[in-house]
């Protein structure tokens, strides 16, 4: 398998675009789009930890990261036929991994709006919807699963590109270029998105910084 | 240089911190911060409330993730090629459409022809005189030639007796 890819792939990074010939990844979407189902196989080997994990930040559901996932690559393969090599196959692919997880997250908000009033009222009184940073868990594994709530509802209740820009810096290590590439918009716009994003994200995480419990668990 | 104010270095702290700056602003903004004490502990928060972030590890991956992904994959060809089973034949398609174009064509046509009263041909040589010089005729304050009324009122859809003529 490998050797049939490598052939494609080098007819194509001696003949094809620029991007492609620095991009392997862009590379075997090419090959893919000529019909080397092969090359498909290796995009998805090569990048689905990558997805999975981005996915797993945007929706903070472990359980459903993989479905959403494979929604990510099955776009990929239907895009096969209009693909254009114009970015870094990576911007294209967090493009299509935001666009997916964030439309989760939206179908899943108004699933729960559609929850009835009598619901609403047992959740508000029971005592998980009672924040209380300050009460001591005896359970070191209870305090770092608090702390990962936190941080997942803290990371939510950003405005989406605020979000998109938040996942893409700090779990993919993303430059502000290459950002504003992906959610398509300016480096400024991105610098002015990251700086609101993490002040919203301090506000909101302050009491854990105040209380210790995040420094904690980060030192 | 003017020094620059908390407010400005709040607006940038951000990309300092994420080395986005030039070199000559970031130097600015790290003097700033060396002498003012709240805006360090504005800084100081930023970065905490960011790495805590670092809490939210990814899931470990399943093993066969691209065995299941290229299974659900055959699942889609065999959807795709379903649909394209029932799609119905591209140039029978276009066939009927030229079909049912034509036909529009013609029952429009046929309408208009109708509504327009095309149908009222002038039959007779006076008839087509008196279409020819309907405008003088219409004017005229006594036609008194008969067959030249007859051929009028035969063309307009009356008729003598109608008139009681």
């Amino acid at each position: 398998m490998a050797k049939a890819i490598a052939a494609v792939v080098g007819a194509l990074q001696h003949g094809g675009s620029l991007s492609a010939a620095t991009d392997y990844d862009v590379s075997l979407m090419l090959a893919f789009q000529k019909g080397n189902e092969l090359a498909f196989q290796e995009l998805v080997e090569r990048n689905h930890t990558r997805v999975i994990g981005l996915v797993y930040r945007f929706i903070g559901d472990s359980a459903d990261a993989e479905d959403l996932a494979q929604e990510v690559f099955l776009r990929i393969y239907r895009a096969r036929l209009t693909y254009k090599p114009t970015a870094k196959f990576s911007t294209w692919m967090f493009r299509i991994t935001a666009n997916v997880s964030l439309n989760a997250l939206r179908s899943r908000a108004s699933r729960r709006d559609d929850v009835s009033i009598d619901q609403m009222a047992d959740v508000h009184e029971g005592p998980r919807a009672i924040p209380d940073p300050e009460s001591r868990m005896p359970d070191e594994h209870m305090h770092q699963e608090e702390l990962r709530t936190k941080v997942r509802e803290a990371i939510h209740t950003l405005p989406e590109k605020q979000q998109i820009a938040v996942v893409l810096n700090k779990y993919e290590g993303m430059s502000y270029a290459d950002i504003a590439r992906t959610i398509g918009c300016s480096t400024m716009a991105v610098k002015s998105l990251l700086a609101r994003a993490r002040d919203n994200l301090k506000d909101r995480l302050l009491l854990y910084l105040r209380t210790g419990r995040g420094r904690q668990r980060i030192a | 240089m003017t020094p620059p104010t908390c407010h400005w270095v709040r607006s940038v702290l951000t990309a300092y911190l994420d080395g986005e700056l030039k070199p000559s602003t970031a130097q600015a903004v790290r003097r700033h911060l060396e002498h003012c004490q709240s805006c360090s502990e504005h800084a100081k928060q930023l970065e905490q409330a960011w790495e805590t972030l670092d809490t939210l590890h990814a899931p470990p991956v399943r093993p066969g993730f691209t065995e299941r992904m290229m299974a659900r994959i055959v699942e889609e060809k065999d959807l795709e090629a379903l649909e394209e089973r029932l799609r119905p034949d591209r140039r029978l398609r276009q066939i009927v459409a030229a079909v049912s174009g034509l036909a529009a064509g013609l029952v429009l046509g046929l309408a208009a022809y109708t509504w327009t009263g095309l149908t009222a041909e002038p039959a007779s040589p006076v008839e087509r005189e008196v279409c020819r010089n309907v405008a003088f005729l219409e004017d005229a304050d006594l036609v008194d030639e008969m067959a030249v009324i007859e051929a009028m009122d035969r063309l307009s859809g009356k008729s003598i007796a109608e008139d009681g003529v």
